[in-house]
């Protein structure tokens, strides 16, 4: 079943169009990965889906709700982790996991229950006593997911989750993002198209805004003819010319 | 309004953590003006007048509280720099309680900073204790969110780079305005009108009536918590707006 509707969704900044009228339909539990390359409009999307940007044209609904008039009920159920690390820098990470609990206006039973759930998933008991800014890049990047799942929400939007992350950290964040498949929608963005292609149940492909192809891996390997994601995803968005 | 409320109180629990536990925020809203209390007062008190505990007290109590301008700026630029208050937002917080919990958080601060500053200034000349300390530990609240507002206001529309230059112009106004150094009586009739028609020496000249008694309240104390009361409004509406557009953008 469909919990993501998107309809000939579109943004415009001034003279440029950020996103030109995409439509998508993303079932519950699934992962769902946005490709493109810088300026395609993946984090413009997110930013409409996310209610933080309002859309120029179309609608999109999030278990029904519009983004444009059903913001209240969305950011109950939709949470984001941004490509910026979003955390309080002097809290420890205990305090940070505490402070976003108390925000969600979980009562004292269900936040203790989620704070243990985030910390057993992204192993966050280890550091729980240090403050945040002293963490790792790596670190402060789980953290910022995990602070995202605190809530319990049914979508979870993940903008370029390891970006400028080593690759341990980023193996890492891949196996926890794995363990949520199945439990809540997600959608990401990446530039990795490893990333894409280890965790995605299907991928889309933006250009210049618009939604070049949506698919899974198999369907995007039978449409260009190659067989990893990165050749197909080159292929796509340069229309074979840098084709391999 | 329950859900509300819990999370102005939420955000501002953690607004104090974060400030307090910057060390320089300790040292200049705290140490610094002690030392210029005492040191101040020990060189300069009987010199002049202006430097009497009774007239120095509440100018550091009002010069202390120009920092929270700074750091209440410090920590929104930064918070906005960082992507944090848009992931709240995205989680349903609501730009009016961003703005309450900057407030709260620093209100307490300064009523700490009131009383210490009192306490030790009576220590050192017990002729300032009395109802006078009491109130002035009172209209601190208001002098303090005046400074408050300020910082919040240019927190919204400061990037995390200039806002602490931007945020020094209000340490300087408070302490060259505000008469609390020197007396402003050798000044210019002009200069005189310009400090008057500014809150800096209505702040200061408020907090000293306050702990040295009045003859004429309307005068002594309406007018100058009239007049600092106006721009505390004035400056927590550009404040909400500022940041309000900043949040959309």
């Amino acid at each position: 079943m469909a919990v993501i509707k998107i309809e000939n969704l579109r943004k415009d900044y001034k003279d440029v169009r950020a996103v030109d009228g995409i439509s998508l339909e993303i079932g519950e539990g699934e992962l769902f990965s946005l490709l493109g390359v810088n300026g395609a409009g993946k984090t413009t999307t997110v930013k409409m889906l996310a209610t933080l940007t309002e859309p120029t044209g179309g609608d999109a609904w999030i278990f029904g709700h519009s983004i444009r008039d059903g913001k209240n009920e969305i950011r109950e159920i939709a949470d984001i982790s941004m490509q910026e690390t979003a955390v309080a820098r002097k809290l420890t990470v205990g305090e940070n996991i505490d402070f976003y609990a108390k925000l969600s206006g979980l009562d004292a039973k269900h936040r203790e229950e989620r704070k243990k759930f985030v910390s057993d998933v992204f192993g966050l008991d280890q550091v729980k006593n240090k403050q945040t800014q002293k963490l790792s890049g790596g670190w402060q990047r789980k953290l910022s997911i995990a602070l995202a799942l605190v809530s319990q929400p049914k979508v979870l939007f993940l903008d370029e989750p390891t970006l400028g992350l080593d690759v341990i950290s980023r193996r890492e964040l891949w196996k926890t993002i794995s363990s949520l498949k199945g439990k809540i929608t997600i959608i990401l963005t990446t530039h990795y198209m490893e990333e894409a292609e280890a965790l995605s149940d299907r991928i889309g492909v933006m250009k210049d805004g618009a939604l070049l192809f949506v698919g899974t891996k198999e369907e995007m390997f039978a449409f260009t003819g190659k067989t990893n994601v990165e050749e197909a995803f080159v292929h796509i968005v340069s229309g074979g010319e840098y084709s391999a | 309004m329950r859900r509300s409320f819990s999370r102005i109180m939420t955000l501002a629990g953690r607004n104090e953590k974060e400030i307090l536990r910057d060390p320089l925020s300790l040292i200049f809203m705290l140490a610094l003006p002690l030392f210029m209390e005492i040191v101040f007062y020990a060189v300069f008190h009987k010199l002049t007048p202006q430097f009497e505990m009774k007239y120095l007290a509440p100018g550091i109590v009002v010069f202390s509280e120009a920092f929270l301008s700074l750091f209440a700026g410090m920590l929104i630029a930064l918070d906005r720099a960082s992507a944090f208050l848009t992931r709240l937002f995205v989680s349903g917080t609501r730009a009016y309680e961003f703005i309450f919990s900057y407030a709260l958080s620093l209100v307490p601060i300064a009523f700490v900073q009131t009383a210490v500053f009192y306490l030790v200034g009576g220590i050192i000349d017990r002729s300032i204790f009395g109802v006078g300390m009491i109130w002035g530990i009172l209209l601190s609240v208001v002098t303090s969110l005046l400074f408050i507002g300020l910082g919040i206001f240019f927190g919204s529309v400061c990037n995390e780079k200039s806002v602490g230059g931007v945020s020094s112009i209000v340490i300087m106004c408070q302490s060259v305005l505000s008469g609390m150094w020197f007396p402003v009586e050798g000044l210019s009739g002009g200069m005189i009108t310009f400090m008057k028609c500014l809150p800096f020496k209505n702040a200061t000249d408020l907090m000293q009536n306050a702990l040295n008694g009045v003859t004429d309240p309307a005068t002594d104390i309406i007018k100058p918590l009239l007049i600092v009361l106006a721009y505390t409004v004035v400056a927590f509406i550009a404040a909400i707006i500022c940041f309000k557009k900043k949040m959309k953008a």
